[in-house]
């Protein structure tokens, strides 16, 4: 079952000569429990796609369903509403709170959202991502890495019908990115999430279900076998 | 409150800054409202102390207690009214070491104006007065004999009342034949009936009237109005703590709209992951609150300490609800203050604050 469809979506920017086609007509369709890796090369369109799928902007034609119900309707303090309840972000940038603690990090969630993980589930998460002992940290005291795995845990928290991640693993070393892509794999598979990896590291999509190659704002889709062997060799 | 809170344990010093700051603007806005006070005080305690309705004064006295002249006869003019007549000169009085101003009432000590001694006796004889105890604390005592600037007549003090100041002076309060003694002199018994006003206790203004076209029925409030250099005095320390109030809202809203342009990202990530504009529009309103409120009860609790440091001479007098109701209002100015605040969260674009 489709949770996340993009119907013929267009986004350009500018107008005349300066015009950009960031987007160009997409057709796009992410079902319950699929993890999908959005590859390309910088510039190519990718956090585009992403940042439209999430409702953070309007495309210039066509129409976004988020479980079923259609975007384009909604102005924005309800399209906040939609990304509170159905989707979870994992930004390039840090998207913690700086004066807040790990811990305080969830609660804040719990201030502004029902129906979050339960405290066991909370601890289980923190486990799974190593960071159990940081929870009375404040993000200035955590590495890069340590930061990216609480934001992580953050877009987890508030059990997300769609995650959206923007290079989720750019700032750990390679066994913390496996092991966050496995998680990521985990969750999509238990919670029945849908989960969209936007990167640039190929190596990841090993763990995908599908895998899309964005090229110049036209997204395709690929197989991923083909991928990691044009890759290998 | 949640955020706010958190961000102000967080960051102890800055927000500490703030609330320094807010805490200086209330101490001088509660410092000036005690100076307001008491410099009304001095005016008009013996004026509230008549717990009256009006005065009477003859129409060309233009409002002014020292400039109107009438006759006890008048009394008989006003119909069913509580009444008591006053005679009023202002003089300077020494008990041989202090030379100090006064305001000398002449009045009818079985008439509701007689005032309540607080200490000593009151007057029963010729040449005896009541002091107002501001006189007690430069020096007077009772059984001192006062000389007067305008007069043979030597006074002698049998009694202090409290509160008892009138336009600044201290009010020293005597039968009205020993009134028309110091006035008079020699020619006391021809002027007997002669007086300033008559103070009338009644429900309202309006059911006071007087027969004689000569005379004019003055609200107590517009007489006091009316002291030389109550009004001027009062508007220009006002006129001061209004300003401070906008000061105030001005140094909040810049306070918190610096902290607010240093925080965009952090409320564009918290909005791309849908907390409200409401919500986060909340915080800094509370967050506001707690800076306002904490640095109002400093400040007020400073006011009142330095208060009791302060000197007799000081003209202060504090009013606790006139306080509340300043350290209220500089609350409410200072969350308006944060509505810059607010305007710019709600403007913030999200994807433009990820860097999208």
């Amino acid at each position: 079952m489709a949770i996340l469809e993009l119907k013929k979506v267009k986004k350009t920017f500018g107008s005349g000569h300066k015009q950009v086609d960031a987007l160009k007509e997409t057709n796009f369709t992410a079902d319950i429990g699929e993890l999908i890796a959005v590859i390309g090369p910088s510039g190519s369109g990718k956090s585009t796609f992403l940042t439209i799928a999430g409702g953070l902007q309007n495309p210039t034609s066509g129409d976004i369903f988020i479980n079923e119900q259609n975007l384009s309707d909604f102005n924005e303090k309800k399209r906040s509403k939609i990304r509170l309840k159905e989707i979870g972000f994992i930004l390039q940038a840090s998207n913690l709170v700086p004066f807040l603690t790990v811990d305080n990090q969830m609660k804040l969630l719990d201030n502004v959202k029902k129906d979050n993980m339960s405290k066991a589930e909370l601890e289980k998460l923190y486990d799974d991502l190593g960071i159990r002992d940081l929870r009375k940290k404040y993000p200035a005291d955590l590495s890069g890495g340590e930061r990216q795995r609480v934001a992580i845990a953050k877009a987890l928290y508030s059990k997300p019908s769609i995650l959206l991640a923007d290079e989720p693993t750019a700032s750990l070393d390679s066994d913390r990115a496996y092991e966050v892509m496995e998680l990521l794999r985990k969750e999509t598979k238990s919670n029945k999430t849908t989960t969209i990896v936007v990167t640039h590291d190929v190596r990841l999509i090993e763990y995908c279900d599908k895998v899309y190659k964005m090229t110049d704002g036209v997204l395709k889709l690929e197989e991923k076998q083909a991928v990691l062997e044009k890759k290998s060799s | 409150m949640f955020l706010a809170w958190n961000e102000i344990k967080k960051n102890k010093l800055r927000f500490s800054l703030i609330i320094g700051v807010l805490m200086l603007v209330s101490y001088l806005v509660f410092f000036l409202s005690g100076l307001a006070t008491g410099l009304a005080s001095l005016n008009r305690e013996s004026v509230d102390k008549w717990d009256a309705t009006a005065i009477i004064l003859s129409e060309e006295s233009d409002k002014s207690l020292p400039q109107s002249s009438i006759t006890t006869d008048e009394v008989d003019h006003i119909d069913g009214k509580e009444t008591a007549i006053l005679a009023q000169l202002n003089a300077i009085a020494t008990n041989g070491d202090t030379k100090q101003n006064i305001s000398l009432f002449g009045i009818d000590k079985e008439e509701r104006i007689m005032p309540k001694v607080t200490e000593g006796k009151e007057f029963s004889k010729e040449n005896e007065v009541i002091a107002s105890d501001a006189l007690k604390e430069e020096g007077f005592a009772i059984g001192d004999k006062l000389e007067l600037s305008s007069s043979d007549e030597k006074l002698t003090i049998v009694g202090f009342t409290n509160s008892a100041r009138f336009n600044g002076a201290p009010v020293l309060y005597s039968e009205l034949s020993t009134f028309q003694h110091v006035k008079f002199g020699e020619a006391a018994e021809a002027n007997g009936d002669k007086i300033n006003g008559i103070v009338v206790y009644g429900e309202n203004v309006s059911s006071i009237s007087t027969s004689n076209e000569d005379l004019e029925v003055i609200e107590i409030e517009t007489f006091i109005e009316n002291l030389p250099g109550y009004t001027e005095q009062a508007l220009t320390l006002n006129f001061m703590i209004y300003f401070l109030f906008g000061i105030s809202s001005v140094i909040v809203a810049i306070f918190l709209y610096v902290l607010t342009v240093q925080k965009i990202s952090m409320f564009g990530v918290m909005k791309a992951q849908g907390i409200s504009n409401g919500y986060l529009s909340r915080s800094v309103i509370a967050q506001t609150f707690l800076l306002a409120f904490i640095g109002v009860t400093v400040g007020f609790v400073l006011t009142l300490t330095t208060g009791t440091f302060l000197p007799s001479a000081v003209p202060v007098a504090f009013d606790i609800p006139t306080m509340i109701f300043y350290g209220v209002v500089l609350t409410v100015v200072a969350i308006l203050g944060a509505v810059f605040s607010v305007l710019t969260i709600v403007r913030i674009d999200p994807l433009k604050a990820i860097g999208g």
